[in-house]
Parts: C-alpha cells; structure tokens; sequence
C-alpha cells in the first residue's frame, strides 16, 4: 500500500515535471516568434550593407551608416515630425471631444444611448480602405490634399470612438458621491468634471492617449492614399523601399527601428491597460 | 417597485432625468457632430461616386452619371476579378480569424499557469502589436526571401529543404502567416485578461466534482468566456476582412491577382493599375454593405448569447 501509494505521488509528480516543461517551451516558442522580426530588423539595420544578403552572419561589428544615411538622405527626420505632429493633435482633439462625450454618456440618461454608441461601434467596423477614396475626392476639390491638417481630422475618424468608449468604461467606474459632493459646494457639472473627475481618472486618459497615439502613428491607408510629398507619415516610407530590385533593406530596417522605438516604449507603460484598449474598452483590464 | 419607498426614488429620478435631458447635450452633442460629418459625409459621396464614371484625371466637372453601370459591370461583368477578391477576402477572414482564436486561447492558457517570468512574456507579445503594419511586412518580405531570407536559412540548416515563399503557390499562406504573427497576440492578450477575471468558485465546485481538464475547459471556463470570445471573433473578423497594410506591402496583391484581397482590389481599380474612382467607389459600397452585413449578424449573435 504505501509503496503504491509513493510510485503514484511520484507519477504525479513526473506528470507535473513534463506539464510544466511543456509550458514554459510554449512560453519561450511563442516569445521567440513573437519577437523574431524586430530582433531581425535590429540586426539587419546594424549590418554593413555586404552581408545583408547573408543570414548565416549573427556575429558581426555594428555599424550605423544605415541610421546616418536615413536621417541625412531619405529624410526620414520629416517623416517622423509629421508622424508626430498628426498623432499628438488628432490624440489632443479626439481625447477633448471624446472625454466630453463619455462623460455624458456615463452621468446623464442620455436619449438613445444604446443607439449612439452602437453607431460608435459601427464606425470602428467601416474599412478605412472603403471611405479613403471619396476622402480623397472632397480633399482634393477643397484642395486639403497632401496637408497634416487632413489626417488629423481623418484619424478623428477612429479616434474619437475608440475615446468615448475607452473613457465611458473609466468614468463609470467612479462613484458618483464624489461629485455630488462637489456640486453640493456649488461648482458647476463643468467645474466639476474639470476639478474633481479628470484627476481620478488620469490613468485612464494616459492610457486612452497612448493608444490613440500608437494607432494614429502606425496608420497606413489613410496616409497612403491622402500624402504625397509634404506630410508623408513614417508608414508610408516603405513607399520608397517598394521596388523589388535593389531595396536598401539596411536602411529599411534602420527606419523601423527608429519608428517602433516610441511606441513600443508607449506599450509598455500601458501594458497594463493594454487589453482595454484592445477590446475597447469592453474588458476591464 | 412595489413598495412606497422605491415609488419615490422613482419620481425623483425620473424630475432628475427632466432636468439631464438639457444638460448632457453639450457633453454629447460636439462629439457626435463631428462624427456624424466626419462619417456621413464621405459615406454619402461613395454612394454617389459610385454611380458615376469619375477617374482621377478627370477635372472637377465633367464626369457623367451612369447609374447602376459600375454595379452591372462588377456584378455581372465578364471580369470576375470581385468574385475572386471577395473570396479569397472572406476565406482569409475565416481561416486567420480561426487559427488566431485557437492559437491565441492556447497561448492565453499557458500565460494563465503558475509561471514564472510572465511579465517578460506578455512584453514579447507586445512587438508585433507596436511595430508598423507596413514596415513589420516589409521586414517579413525579407525574412521570407527564397534565397537570402532567414526563414530559408533555418528551415535549411534544421530539415534541408527550402520554400519560395511569395510564388503564386505560397504567397496565400505566406499573407496568412504574417497575419497571424500580427494579431494573435491581440486574441492572447485580450483572452488573457479575460482567464484571469473569472471567478474562482465555479472552478472549485468542478474539482470538487472530480471533473477532469477537459470537462473544466468545456463547461466551467468555455462558457463563462463566450462573451469575450465572441467579441474577439468581431473585432478579428472584421479586421481582416479589412486587412490592406500586409498585402499591399508583402505581395502587392501579386504574382498577377492571387493576393488581390478587397482592400488592394479597391486600391488597384482606382489608383493603381486603373484609375477608375467611380468602379472603385462601387466596390467600396459592396464592401461597406459586406462588412455591415457580418458584423451585424455577429452583433444580434451576441446580444442573444446576453439574454440567454
């Protein structure tokens, strides 16, 4: 009996060895795929341009003509000053619009809600691809076309929705005592959104922020199809590494090394809310 | 309801609501301004552009109105290339979104175990979401490369034989992989979190129960995270049949058609190899009524799951 009882202890106990074993090779597989490509472009970009061509080279003395030549002849530092200038404004102008709404949505029985942010649902489903050409077509008899000002109110477009639900999720989770004691000290629902509420949920805003700022950064269609010359995004770089013959991959890989490095830094701040995002918001993280 | 305590609350909120309704229009009304303009106006110029012969070196005014011409010639035109974008476009959506959802839910179950260094894995996870679309492709059309690629070079090394990743055979499979390296971490994450806000009783009532791992998974965690799964599928679903970046860049709908998914077909007909705004913009309308017609079928699908 007890001799049984051992080998079956130590049956179990094998069988939560290999159970465990199992895991963490998945874990490591799965981390391994999952990063493959940026630590291959790293690579690349870090090569001299002879052994581009030759993946059996891992070990090799760094050099950084592909980040020089970027900056100094594709003029990459453009690209990401527009990136710049488009993502941070349509964040600020989603973001004041956006919070305004989800606040309204949260404190007040607003008529048709359910309908309204259906509809805000809905425009997250619409293809970009699918409404870009008539964008196309109105900006260019209103003469908008290739102007940073165009993607920003384009990119409101995703944002805004992707605001108010995020924000709506934050708001309700306050309790609603702590406005009723404001307004009981006489501010305004004004005052007291602006006083009391934004402070408590400025983790969420970062969040909703960060976010906004990732995908207006990343964005593709809309850059592609509305810029040509003057508000070129980063995206829409790889525009000049199309041809099959001769890409620069080195310089390629130089530039998204440099584009992914702020968002991938912004990721993981947010890590935390991440899934909200990725849900919007219909997950509490 | 029944008792005069509630009944009071009652008309209390209901003399409150009165007063809401003329107050939460400023909180509201701006952001729905600007979205009703921002969506309904191009929406209702791609209807209209859609029944016109626009092409894009046209001036501003002389274009003709051709009605249903553009639809005619899609629909039952002798080129049947929609048929064939549509297709290849749903069967994508089916396969990737399938694959993302089994592959994701598997790697959300290992990174709910007792492990160790999680943290470091979930930021792994987090690469293929912040990496550029269009530049992480343009990467993997590198590493995909038949004869200087890393892909080659390992598959090479460890079972000596080679793939010519984006020829008319591979380059289907080729944009479904790159999908999926893109968003299953969307599904891992999303699902991840979703294990882990389950309650524990249900569990513990099931071991009490002798249930084994099978039966936990198919009658304990399953159905309590239909919802979320539901909504991945959604948001999954519709994202692919979305998908332009990967292709556009990868294949740019080549060799020939073969990856010509919707997105590159719209692109093409209207600015690429044709410029035909006004076919373009059919196509578009075809594909707004597709996606409207899955993500509300997915929609009623969930709110009946909600009630019951």
């Amino acid at each position: 009996m007890r001799a049984e009882e051992i080998r079956a202890r130590r049956r179990l106990m094998a069988s939560r060895g290999a159970k465990q074993t199992f895991t963490y090779v998945g874990i490591i597989l799965m981390s391994i795929w999952a990063v493959f490509p940026l630590f291959w472009m790293i690579i690349i970009s870090l090569k001299e341009r002879i052994y581009t061509y030759d993946p059996s080279v891992w070990i090799f003395q760094p050099v950084f003509e592909n980040y020089v030549s970027v900056f100094a002849e594709k003029n990459l530092g453009k690209f990401l000053i527009n990136s710049a200038i488009v993502s941070l404004s349509t964040t600020f102008l989603a973001l004041f619009f956006g919070t305004l709404a989800a606040y309204g949505f949260s404190r007040f029985k607003v008529k048709r809600m359910r309908g309204l942010m259906f509809f805000l649902l809905a425009v997250r489903m619409i293809p970009s691809v699918a409404i870009v050409i008539p964008i196309f077509v109105i900006a260019r008899f209103g003469s908008m076309l290739d102007t940073r000002l165009l993607l920003i109110i384009t990119y409101m477009i995703f944002n805004i929705p992707f605001t108010v639900w995020m924000m709506k999720g934050f708001f309700d989770e306050i309790p609603k005592e702590l406005e009723e004691a404001a307004k009981v000290d006489g501010c305004t629902t004004l005052q007291t959104l602006y006083k009391i509420v934004l402070p408590v949920v400025q983790p969420g805003l970062i969040a909703t922020s960060i976010f906004c700022i990732i995908s207006s950064w990343n964005e593709f269609v809309y850059a592609l199809f509305l810029t040509s010359i003057k508000s070129v995004t980063t995206p829409t770089i790889v525009q000049m590494f199309l041809s099959i013959q001769g890409v620069a991959w080195g310089e390629m890989s130089a530039v998204g090394t440099v584009s992914i490095m702020p968002v991938l830094l912004f990721a993981m701040i947010v890590q935390k809310n991440m899934v909200r995002g990725l849900s919007f918001g219909a997950v509490k993280g | 309801m029944s008792n005069g305590v509630s009944i009071h609350t009652d008309k209390r909120a209901t003399s409150r609501d009165l007063h809401n309704t003329r107050r939460y229009m400023p909180f509201v009304a701006p952001a729905m301004v600007v979205m009703v303009l921002l969506v309904a106006v191009p929406f209702i110029a791609v209807v209209l552009l859609s029944f016109t012969n626009y092409e894009l070196a046209m001036p501003a005014d002389s274009f003709k109105w051709i009605g249903l011409r553009n639809y005619d010639r899609l629909l039952f035109g002798t080129n049947k290339l929609l048929y064939y974008s549509l297709g290849i476009s749903v069967g994508m959506m089916v396969v990737a979104t399938v694959l993302q959802m089994l592959i994701g839910f598997f790697c959300a179950s290992l990174l709910n175990r007792d492990i160790k260094f999680r943290g470091l894995a979930i930021a792994c996870l987090l690469v293929p979401i912040a990496m550029t679309p269009s530049i992480a492709s343009q990467i993997w059309k590198l590493m995909l490369n038949a004869e200087f690629g890393v892909i080659n070079y390992f598959l090479k090394k460890l079972f000596n034989f080679s793939v010519v990743w984006l020829d008319k055979d591979n380059s289907l499979p080729s944009v479904l992989l790159v999908n999926i390296w893109s968003m299953t971490p969307y599904v891992t994450l999303t699902l991840y979190a979703g294990l882990r806000s389950l309650p524990l009783e249900p569990y513990e009532s099931a071991v009490i129960d002798g249930a084994n791992g099978r039966q936990v998974l198919m009658y304990v965690t399953l159905p309590m995270l239909k919802p979320l799964i539901l909504l991945t599928l959604l948001f999954r679903s519709i994202d692919m049949l979305k998908m332009f970046d990967v292709p556009y860049v990868l294949t740019q709908g080549g060799p020939g058609n073969i990856t010509e998914f919707i997105g590159l077909h719209i692109y093409r007909t209207g600015f690429g190899v044709t410029t035909l705004v006004g076919r373009a913009s059919a196509i578009s309308v075809i594909l707004i009524v597709l996606v409207g017609i899955i993500s509300l079928g997915m929609i009623k699908l969930m709110s009946s799951e909600e009630k019951g």
